[in-house]
């Protein structure tokens, strides 16, 4: 049997660059970070999905504490502002957008205050004046107080009262004195009756670093001056200033100055390294399918009441693009969004030294293509994890341990197992029939049944092809080995004559099709033209097709498979992901091989749409369902009126294989293939076989262990369970068997187990 | 401070013998291979023969990890 090379060291210290450029593009398909619209639409980036979720579950302190983040004056901004976020709100285009303000006034009214910050706070050191009163000078003295300015405000008002009522008329008498109370506890220190003229601004100039003035102070003392909207700036006249009016302009035109004070502070131009300020454009996705409260909650003219705010919060979408992450359980498992992910994947790739912590999770990918369907983007996840395989193989950086079965048994089929032969009495064929490798190891009676009758009723001769089709070397990232798999398979082929490729698996004719000149037809689509054979028979309860993921984008198929399933009376349920939007069974990508556990998860995913039988036609599905105790067949199955029974494990799969080559050779090409017979006997103890299908280790490798066992009489005896012990190293790995021995020539092998680290003995 | 050096220190305890050489193993002096990379280790060993026995709990255990660990390296 032929093997597969294990990479000599871990001490390889190259990389192959992946481009940053076509990573980077590949990744900003992804929008789950994109902000939501109505956090996009404001100009203070209130995080507007988060409050409303905390609203929602009752949670005003956590609500108000969010709002506080961008209102130092919540009552005045929620009374005052000009909501921009509910314009952009996505239930409005079906409904009645949330009442985002209503909902943060109740929040402001019904929410613990955060206590200011304490006495002990360390303060800046530069100073700072504000002029004036009004709504822009009130929130510009609590944005620099947040920011901890010794701060100053000189206004012509006689107290705080009167200072705060500049603006404010809006508000009623109660909200008044709770933002009276907000401003009292803040640490700002306030001179009244200041008669602001030019000369009392040059004084405080003098006194102070920076300086900050209302729009009403600065047009009056200096009616010539042109205040940068951007910065909030009189760039000529050195004075921070307000422009334009409304609470929101306020509001954001504080927040901008406050950013500009600070760049002044610090000596710096003010145009430098302010980041993103205001409202932005997103291109979150959002399933509006799911909205169903589309009314909003009547706002009485008190405003909303708890109960009222909390159920009009609960009608918020909440806005997150997760549709890859309903549908596919590979996502689910490691909680991450694909942007994410895809971007840590391809770091892993670039690592030269240390641990390669991706490799599982890339491993784990089945390459199905289902995010590329689902996903508004068209985010191919599939293409990042293969990308990222076929870099780890090039650069030797890729263990084998994951794909080795399976590579292995891709040889074992293309190897021992494999067939190549005209149909008895042509020498050339006008078409091949190549049902699949899992499909001869689930299924031969059904691969036979179906050669038999394509034979029959086909003209020209039907060739027999039983092989890989290298789709397993493709998966695994070993472009090598998948193109010595294509090269030897498309000699097989002209020796045939160049025929018709008759696929029985949707992966197989994927595979086959790229293959340059070699005609590529589905073994449904033949049935369909040629009409359904006798004998075949639906089932008699209504089944769910499942789709594979295979004959994704191919509607040909699937309809063909439809057809078929209709002829022969089925009643089919198609269920949600069906077609194109179908997940893959845990087969494909080899998740099955790389990562049980989460492949698992994926067969799960693929049953939990309905409780009735599967009806499937790629033969890995059919066997993943029936293994996970779902009634389970393949379409060829009804078709010709054959049950595979239940799914063989791991021996049996190659058993199969190798019988229905000796099979056929011997009936129908009259050669006799040598006995695989044993020169003694071996028995397995039930959960032996368990065992042994678990944990990876074929009855070949048991069989290798007593052969060496026999030859060199070398074992264990362990006195405490009776137990023999023997162990012979195979290809990478060392097997170990505990048996028991009956007599000269028979064994009963209870436990089998391996490891692929070679022990010897150490001397000194 | 020699064993704390050693990844692993299984002993026999008696009850493993060797079927080959009829005499019981006794803790001994062995070394674990993979990758290129090395690991001094303690297993029962059969003093005639040198058969090295890795146990199934061990194989299961700390070698699948410590094989995991390097694969990933």
């Amino acid at each position: 049997m032929a093997q597969i090379q294990e990479r000599g060291s871990t001490h390889v210290y190259k990389v192959n660059k992946i481009s940053r450029e076509e990573i980077e593009g590949m990744v900003s398909l992804c929008v789950y970070e994109q902000p939501p619209f109505c956090n996009a639409a404001c100009p203070l980036k209130l995080d507007t999905r988060a409050m409303l979720a905390a609203a929602a579950a009752g949670n005003f302190k956590k609500a108000l504490q969010l709002y506080e983040k961008i209102a130092v004056f919540p009552l005045i901004l929620s009374h005052g502002c000009e909501a921009p976020c509910e314009g952009k709100c996505r239930l409005g285009e079906i409904g009645d957008a949330v009442a985002i303000r209503a909902v943060e006034a109740a929040v402001s009214r019904f929410g613990e205050a955060a206590r200011s910050g304490s006495i002990f706070r360390t303060k800046k050191k530069k100073t700072v004046a504000v002029l004036g009163s009004g709504l822009f000078p009130l929130f510009l003295a609590g944005e620099l107080e947040k920011k901890a300015y010794p701060l100053t405000v000189f206004c012509e008002q006689a107290d705080l009262n009167a200072f705060l009522r500049c603006g404010t008329e809006f508000l009623d008498e109660k909200a008044f004195q709770l933002e009276l109370k907000r401003l009292k506890a803040k640490d700002i220190d306030f001179v009244f009756n200041c008669a602001i003229t030019e000369d009392f601004l040059e004084e405080k100039r003098a006194s102070f670093d920076v300086l900050c003035a209302s729009e009403t102070v600065t047009k009056k003392l200096f009616p010539a001056a042109k205040c940068l909207p951007d910065l909030m700036y009189c760039e000529a006249e050195k004075l921070v200033c307000g422009c334009g009016e409304g609470v929101m302009a306020a509001a954001f035109g504080a927040k901008k100055a406050a950013l500009t004070v600070d760049r002044l502070a610090q000596n710096l131009d003010p145009r430098n390294t302010r980041g993103q300020e205001g409202a932005v454009e997103t291109s979150l996705y959002t399933d509006l399918a799911a909205a169903t409260a589309l009314q909003r909650e009547p706002v009485p003219p008190e405003g909303y009441s708890k109960e009222l705010a909390m159920a009009e919060a609960a009608r918020c979408l909440q806005c997150r693009c997760e549709e890859c992450l309903k549908s596919c359980a590979f996502l689910q498992h490691y909680k991450k969004h694909p942007g994410l992910l895809a971007k840590e994947i391809y770091n892993n790739t670039q690592i030269i030294m240390g641990d390669h912590q991706l490799n599982k999770p890339m491993n784990s990918c089945s390459l199905c293509g289902q995010c590329t369907v689902v996903c508004p983007n068209g985010f191919d996840m599939a293409h990042v994890c293969h990308l990222a395989r076929q870099n780890m193989v090039s650069t030797d950086k890729m263990p084998l341990a994951p794909h080795e079965f399976a590579l292995m048994d891709m040889l074992f089929s293309n190897n021992e197992a494999f067939l190549a032969r005209p149909q008895p009495g042509f020498e050339r064929c006008r078409y091949a029939f190549f049902p699949g490798c899992q499909a001869v190891a689930i299924a031969p009676e059904t691969v036979k049944a179906a050669y038999l009758d394509l034979c029959e009723r086909l003209e020209g001769g039907v060739a027999l092809i039983l092989g890989c089709c290298g789709a397993i070397g493709d998966w695994a990232g070993r472009t090598e080995l998948e193109e010595q798999t294509r090269e030897f398979l498309d000699r097989e082929l002209s020796k045939l004559g160049d025929p018709i490729l008759i696929v029985g698996c949707p992966s197989c004719k994927k595979e086959w099709s790229s293959h340059p000149g070699v005609q590529v037809v589905g073994i449904w689509d033949l049935l369909l033209k040629l009409g359904l054979p006798e004998g075949g028979h639906g089932l008699a309860r209504p089944a769910a097709l499942h789709d594979s993921c295979g004959a994704r984008g191919d509607a040909e198929t699937q309809n063909a498979i439809r057809q078929i399933a209709r002829q022969l009376g089925c009643e089919l349920i198609e269920t949600p992901y069906s077609g194109d939007r179908s997940p893959c069974c845990g087969y494909g990508g080899l998740s099955a091989y790389a990562n049980p556990e989460v492949a698992s998860e994926m067969t799960e995913k693929c049953l939990e749409r309905s409780d009735a039988p599967y009806i499937s036609y790629c033969m890995a599905c059919r066997d993943r369902f029936a293994r996970q105790g779902r009634e389970s067949r393949h379409i060829l199955e009804l078709v010709y009126g054959t049950d595979a029974g239940a799914p063989p494990d791991i021996s049996e799969k190659r058993w199969n294989r190798l019988s229905l080559k000796k099979e056929l050779l011997r009936d129908l090409w009259q050669e006799e293939t040598a006995e695989m017979k044993l020169d003694f006997q071996l028995n397995y103890t039930d959960e032996a076989r368990k065992m042994m299908d678990a944990r990876m280790i074929l009855t070949d490798d048991v069989i290798d262990v007593l052969k060496a066992y026999r030859e060199t009489g070398e074992a264990i005896l362990d006195s405490e369970s009776g137990l023999l012990i023997a162990r012979k190293r195979v290809g990478n790995a060392t097997f170990w068997v505990k048996f028991t021995q009956e007599g000269e020539n028979s064994y009963t092998v209870h436990r089998a187990y391996s490891h692929r680290m070679q022990v010897v003995k150490r001397e000194g | 401070m020699a064993a704390e050096r050693n990844y692993y220190t299984i002993d026999p305890e008696g009850k493993l013998q060797c079927m080959k050489c009829g005499v019981p193993l006794v803790k001994g002096k062995a070394k674990f291979l993979y990758l290129d990379n090395g690991f001094p280790v303690e297993l029962p060993v059969c003093p005639v023969c040198g058969f090295v026995y890795v146990p199934e709990e061990l194989a299961l255990g700390k070698v699948a990890s410590v094989e995991r660990a390097l694969e990933d390296k």
